[in-house]
């Protein structure tokens, strides 16, 4: 098989959930000789992309977009091992966490999902982080990006304040602050000073990039 | 001039009959407005409450006092349900809700089943009961509303919710088996919360939203098991308001489809518009709540007269308080509901 549409074929098994022809076709790589990276940027992240694509569009909701990062796993499970470590580039690096007093973390796993996909190193924190926490775990991990969720509004006055901590330690400028999840709006993340909103999990890795490229987009500014 | 007495108000409401101007409400559980204002004005406190009747209903009662909501909301949390199922409960601080510290399965497949009455025989459920009672027996004419979290949301705070998630499409025949044995434990609860006193169920499932569930899987589990809890509500003699999470529009043609007396809603969420889609459902909701913890009272007070304008059914916040909105805010939004 041609080495593209080995790619094709993988990126669809992504797309369809099917993680035994995953699992197949990332072991047929390997025999094929084909370099494990190649394989994973170009078939399983590109079936990934495609499934948050459809995430986006409401054609894929958040049990499908699971399945197709099981499936991705699977193959990126067969290929891990024989990565050379020197074709690794990240495009940054990201900490993120679900604000204290919301143990709801489902937006927030499909965040981490989609930027390490999108080729980002990711810190997850994990749920019911106080916001002292994400600031000192942020600057211990060198991160570019604070990605707070929550899908409370009784927890959004937790996002301000981890912007008000990185304001009183004179380091909001080393960082990007970019906020999601339920109840947030833009506006929200405009009133808090956050630099960025995502509107969900695929939008979350284009606000990044955009971030990092370009400090006035991200709002809409 | 008031008419009706806020019970009777609340209840015609959920029928569908003429009242003198829409109730003002806030169902508790998800949706409760146990503020720190008013912990602060009385000293009945929370995280105390979660397990004390006396101070469950005194809060309540208090709430309703300061707030000027025209309902009494038991209980203030949506971990009674997973707790007795067996997860772990944090019971958080006094500005901050109790939560799942860790769900007891990590999958359906896992799930050691209990008796169907291990809800209503649990300790937390034993003092949402008391509760309810004293708090009926105080004010006949406040309707106590009995708070359930949801047959979704319950489960996966019951069965770690990234897996139950995906096992709805992948394990469909022990999902279902789960999440019906999680529904007959929910009758059961609403049983003894109609038998104590409580005069409405409000039924809240933020898992069980179009967004995280898109429109299949919201029409095979939502629906479905909503609707059983519901008519089996029904069948008590009692209505049930359900609230839906999040935005609507993959899910907006099931909620027709609900067998709910009241919808309500979020706040991204436009009820004229649902309305004008679906004109024989009674719509519920949905003042921000973030203008309530942040708006300027001028800004509060229109968007309260917007809602009376467009014909709301029953008038109440959108989703969950924050603790620290301000008593006064809450007060303008009543105040404005009941000046019509």
């Amino acid at each position: 098989m041609e080495k593209e549409e080995l790619f094709r074929q993988i990126a669809d098994a992504v797309v369809e959930m099917e993680e035994d022809t995953v699992e197949e076709l990332a072991q047929q790589s390997l025999e094929d000789g084909i370099d494990a990276y190649e394989t994973i940027d170009s078939g399983l992240a590109k079936g990934m992309e495609r499934a948050g694509q459809l995430f986006d569009e409401e054609e894929y909701f958040v049990p499908e977009l699971l399945m197709c990062s099981d499936a991705m796993n699977v193959g990126i499970d067969v290929l891990k091992p024989h990565l050379k470590s020197e074709n690794v580039s990240k495009k940054g690096k990201v900490v993120i966490g679900v604000v204290e007093g919301d143990t709801h973390d489902i937006g927030k796993n499909l965040v981490r999902l989609m930027m390490e996909t999108g080729g980002f190193e990711v810190l997850d924190l994990g749920r019911d982080i106080p916001p002292a926490e994400f600031v000192s775990k942020a600057e211990e991990y060198g991160a570019d990006i604070i990605g707070i969720a929550t899908l409370m509004t009784t927890t959004m006055p937790g996002m301000k304040e981890v912007v008000d901590i990185l304001a009183d330690k004179g380091i909001r400028d080393k960082f990007k602050v970019i906020v999601g999840g339920g109840p947030i709006s833009p506006a929200f993340a405009k009133k808090i000073g956050a630099d960025g909103y995502a509107r969900n999990a695929a939008d979350a890795v284009k606000v990044a990039e955009k971030l990092l490229s370009n400090t006035d987009l991200a709002l809409g500014a | 001039m008031d008419v009706l007495s806020p019970k009777e108000r609340l209840l015609r409401s959920l029928k569908g009959e003429a009242v003198e101007r829409a109730p003002v409400i806030c169902p508790g559980g998800m949706m409760n407005s146990a503020i720190v204002d008013v912990m602060k004005n009385h000293g009945n406190v929370l995280p105390d409450g979660h397990r004390d009747s006396k101070i469950m209903a005194d809060l309540a009662l208090d709430v309703q006092a300061d707030t000027g909501f025209e309902n009494v909301g038991i209980p203030f949390c949506m971990t009674v349900e997973a707790e007795a199922l067996g997860s772990d409960i944090d019971f958080g601080t006094l500005k901050c809700e109790p939560k799942i510290a860790k769900e007891i399965f990590p999958s359906v497949k896992d799930v050691i089943y209990k008796e169907d009455d291990a809800l209503v025989k649990s300790d937390r459920a034993g003092t949402v009961f008391q509760a309810i009672y004293n708090a009926a027996g105080h004010s006949p004419d406040i309707p106590v509303i009995g708070s359930i979290t949801g047959p979704l949301s319950t489960a996966a705070s019951v069965v770690d919710p990234m897996n139950f998630l995906k096992e709805l499409r992948k394990v469909k025949d022990e999902s279902h088996r789960f999440v019906d044995y999680v529904t007959n434990q929910l009758i059961g609860y609403a049983q003894h919360m109609v038998d104590n006193g409580a005069s409405v169920i409000s039924i809240a499932d933020p898992t069980a939203t179009g967004e995280i569930l898109g429109p299949k899987m919201f029409g095979d589990y939502a629906v479905v098991y909503i609707n059983k809890l519901v008519d089996a509500i029904h069948e008590m003699g009692v209505p049930v308001i359900v609230h839906i999470c999040g935005r609507m529009q993959a899910v907006t043609q099931h909620i027709a489809n609900l067998h709910a007396d009241a919808i309500s809603v979020d706040a991204l969420v436009s009820l004229k518009k649902l309305k004008e889609e679906y004109p024989h459902l009674t719509t519920m909701g949905n003042l921000s709540t973030f203008l309530l913890e942040f708006g300027e009272t001028p800004n509060i007070q229109r968007s309260t007269e917007q809602l009376i304008q467009d014909e709301i059914n029953i008038l109440a916040p959108a989703c969950g308080l924050s603790t620290s909105t301000p008593l006064q805010n809450i007060q303008t939004f009543t105040g404005v509901a009941k000046a019509v």
